[in-house]
């Protein structure tokens, strides 16, 4: 039951959800046929019906909600805004049909700004922030084929050395009746042999942010490609970058090369090699991702400890970090240089407040790190 | 014909009439989660009424809920299906003088009559479609969830010793995650989403006058108003509608009529559950929120309108 102007609107539900895909959300064919399949089921006439029937349908996290509801009033902007309800009584519904020309206009330049090369400034949605993209077209293929496979070793040696720790530490076993009753079948009587089955080990989890604000720069390429590979060889890894704010990379990281990665990265993270607020960015994660944190989990922060923001704001995140996970791991590439002192305040800050603090500017310093995640994790209960 | 609530409006009545204060928000997931005929995963904090939504739609559908609780740990046997094994010994026992083979008593054994279904199990041969609640399904492991993924795109199981069971209805299902972790992308896009947040503060007091039967207007609207401004605060654990429906209880049964100092310290361990929080809450903090809520209602200002102003004031 295709309404006649569903054929322009069809174009328009396609557009968004490139636009929104453009922003990293999860968004393809498949929720773009939902969508319209919900359109035809609800009265795409009422504004709020409309909204969230889309919300509903080509979204799938909490996160990419915030990015949906951002986006939302821009690209279908005869609608009113979803932050004033009270409005759309008055506007909204005399609204014949959603013609999206004035939001659109605006999409349509982001859009395109993927298609030229290089670095260069595009708008964001947070228009106070200076938004630069990343070219990482400078990697030559040999540089990061070599440096890859020296860092793909040391993250592979990490993973196993996390794993073996793993299963020494639960070494308990299940009766596996199954097997068992068919033992008994075999041999009739009472129970000959007890079948048992090996109980699934509990996993520990990595969560790694990554600052890659300006001054980090000559580390960050290296310490993407660190944490992709770690990504690839430890199972449960859930990967931030950070500069002015936080971007949540894991999905980007799962591309299948490490140059598709990259490529992956530089569409999705807005603020590569901006200013530092290191502060507000582990806030972000912890309003967006406090859930990942618990005492089995490992979490590691990649940064010189460069703070432009309040080091109030990153007081408070550190404590919490500190209090919600296993052991907090601080790397440091600067820590590797002679003479060098954790006096910034940034790094003064955090530093009561991390378990580990160690160097990574170099391969060595990253062999290092593979004693120290395997380590067994510090003993926490929770704040009382 | 599968049994359908009609439209957006219908299910919001029917909600209500369950006693599930909804807004437009968990209809519309509803009415399309039925309409499309996907799971809907439901994600949100503990406490915000996540389970009491496949419950209410079993309700509204007349139809049953059949509930799989995951745990870490969570394995086929216990979500699917697991042989009855006393019983098998038994027959086996049974068995022992005659002189079958032991392929004809494998046969036996292992045979439906054994067979003990498990929640994913009942759910897909049920008699006619039911609502499947898949709670908490961020507890189970990553190797669970594939799975589920898999019985939820093919609606069939295969036990080896019977064969490949097909769903005869196709079960209605929620998912639920408190997001201890985050679920695959592929689950995800599996399901339609809803998020559910702390309720407004009218939404709230709607709840509290519906779910506590004999509270006072002035008593409900405090309370909404006190939870409204102490999860602003900056707690280790938010309270939830759960908490708020304890808390009210607990005054009533006390017989409190308005909030003051002594009857929040008397029961404050209704809402918090940690040290910091209850030491929090009991500072400076809780004379000035409830001298706010008392001066606004007797101003008539109408507390939902004052509460943004308070809110200023308090961080103030």
């Amino acid at each position: 039951m295709r309404r006649p102007d569903l054929g322009d609107l069809t174009a328009h539900v396609v557009a968004f959800g490139r636009v929104l895909r453009e922003r990293g959300v999860l968004c393809g064919p498949g929720e773009i046929a939902d969508a319209l399949r919900a359109l035809g089921r609800v009265d795409v006439l009422d504004p709020e019906q409309f909204r969230l029937a889309l919300r509903t349908t080509l979204v799938h996290s909490h996160h990419d909600l915030r990015v949906f509801d951002a986006l939302f009033p821009l690209y279908w902007s005869p609608f009113p805004p979803v932050e004033a309800p009270g409005e759309s009584g008055e506007e909204g519904v005399a609204q014949e049909e959603p013609a999206p020309e004035r939001g659109h206009l605006s999409m349509e330049r982001w859009a395109g700004a993927e298609e030229t090369e290089g670095e260069q400034e595009v708008p964001g949605y947070s228009a106070l922030e200076v938004l630069t993209r990343k070219d990482f077209s400078t990697f030559t293929d040999r540089e990061l084929e070599e440096i890859g496979k020296l860092v793909v070793a040391i993250a592979r040696r990490i993973a196993t050395r996390m794993s073996r720790r793993m299963q020494r530490a639960r070494h308990s076993h299940r009766l596996d009746l199954r097997r068992t009753m068919r033992l008994h079948l075999r041999w009739g009587g009472d129970l000959p042999e007890l079948a048992f089955k090996r109980r699934r080990i509990r996993k520990t989890r990595l969560v790694l942010l990554c600052d890659v604000s300006g001054s980090m720069d000559i580390y960050s390429r290296f310490l993407i490609q660190f944490v992709y590979a770690l990504q690839e060889a430890v199972g449960n890894v859930e990967s931030f970058v950070f500069s002015t704010s936080l971007t949540r990379v894991t999905p980007a990281l799962r591309s299948r090369t490490l140059r598709e990665a990259l490529d992956r990265l530089s569409r999705t993270v807005p603020n590569w090699s901006g200013g530092t607020r290191i502060g507000a960015s582990l806030m972000q994660f912890l309003e967006g991702w406090r859930h990942l944190l618990d005492p089995r989990t490992v979490v590691v922060i990649l940064s010189d400890g460069w703070d432009t923001g309040d080091v109030e704001v990153l007081h408070r995140a550190m404590r919490e970090i500190r209090a919600r996970s296993g052991r907090v791991i601080w790397l440091n590439p600067l820590l590797g240089s002679p003479g060098y002192q954790p006096l910034t305040r940034g790094m003064q800050t955090a530093l009561p407040f991390v378990d580990v603090f160690a160097a990574a500017h170099n391969l060595e310093s990253l062999r290092e790190l593979e004693r120290t995640l395997a380590a067994r994790a510090r003993r926490t209960g929770r704040r009382e | 014909m599968r049994p359908t609530l009609g439209n957006i409006e219908q299910i919001l009545q029917a909600l209500e009439q369950e006693g599930y204060i909804a807004d437009r928000e968990i209809a519309t997931a509803i009415y399309l989660s039925i309409e499309l005929h996907k799971p809907l995963l439901v994600e949100g904090a503990a406490g915000v009424g996540k389970t009491e939504i496949a419950k209410v739609m079993s309700q509204a559908l007349g139809t049953d809920l059949i509930r799989l609780q995951c745990y870490e740990g969570l394995d086929v046997n216990t979500a699917l299906y697991e042989w009855n094994y006393p019983k098998q010994m038994l027959r086996i026992r049974l068995e022992e003088g005659t002189d079958r083979t032991v392929e004809e008593k494998e046969q036996t054994i292992f045979s439906e009559a054994f067979l003990l279904r498990r929640p994913l199990l009942q759910a897909i041969t049920h008699h006619r479609a039911p609502v499947l609640l898949v709670d908490e399904i961020d507890r189970a492991d990553v190797e669970f969830e594939s799975f589920l993924l898999e019985v939820l795109s093919d609606w069939q199981v295969t036990i080896p010793e019977i064969g490949t069971i097909r769903a005869r209805h196709i079960p209605y299902v929620v998912l639920t995650s408190n997001r201890t972790r985050e679920l695959s992308d592929a689950l995800r896009r599996r399901c339609l989403y809803l998020w559910i947040d702390y309720p407004s503060f009218e939404k709230e007091l709607r709840i509290v006058l519906r779910k506590v039967p004999g509270i006072s207007q002035l008593l409900a609207e405090q309370i909404a108003a006190f939870m409204h401004l102490v999860r602003r605060l900056d707690l280790q654990k938010v309270p939830g509608v759960a908490e708020t429906l304890d808390w009210s209880l607990a005054l009533l049964r006390l017989h409190r009529d308005h909030l003051d100092r002594t009857s929040v310290e008397e029961t404050i361990g209704c809402l918090f559950k940690h040290h910091e929080d209850q030491r929090l809450v009991r500072g400076p903090w809780l004379d000035a929120a409830l001298a706010a809520i008392h001066e606004a209602q007797r101003d008539g200002e109408g507390l939902a309108r004052a509460l943004s102003r308070i809110e200023r004031t308090l961080k103030a």
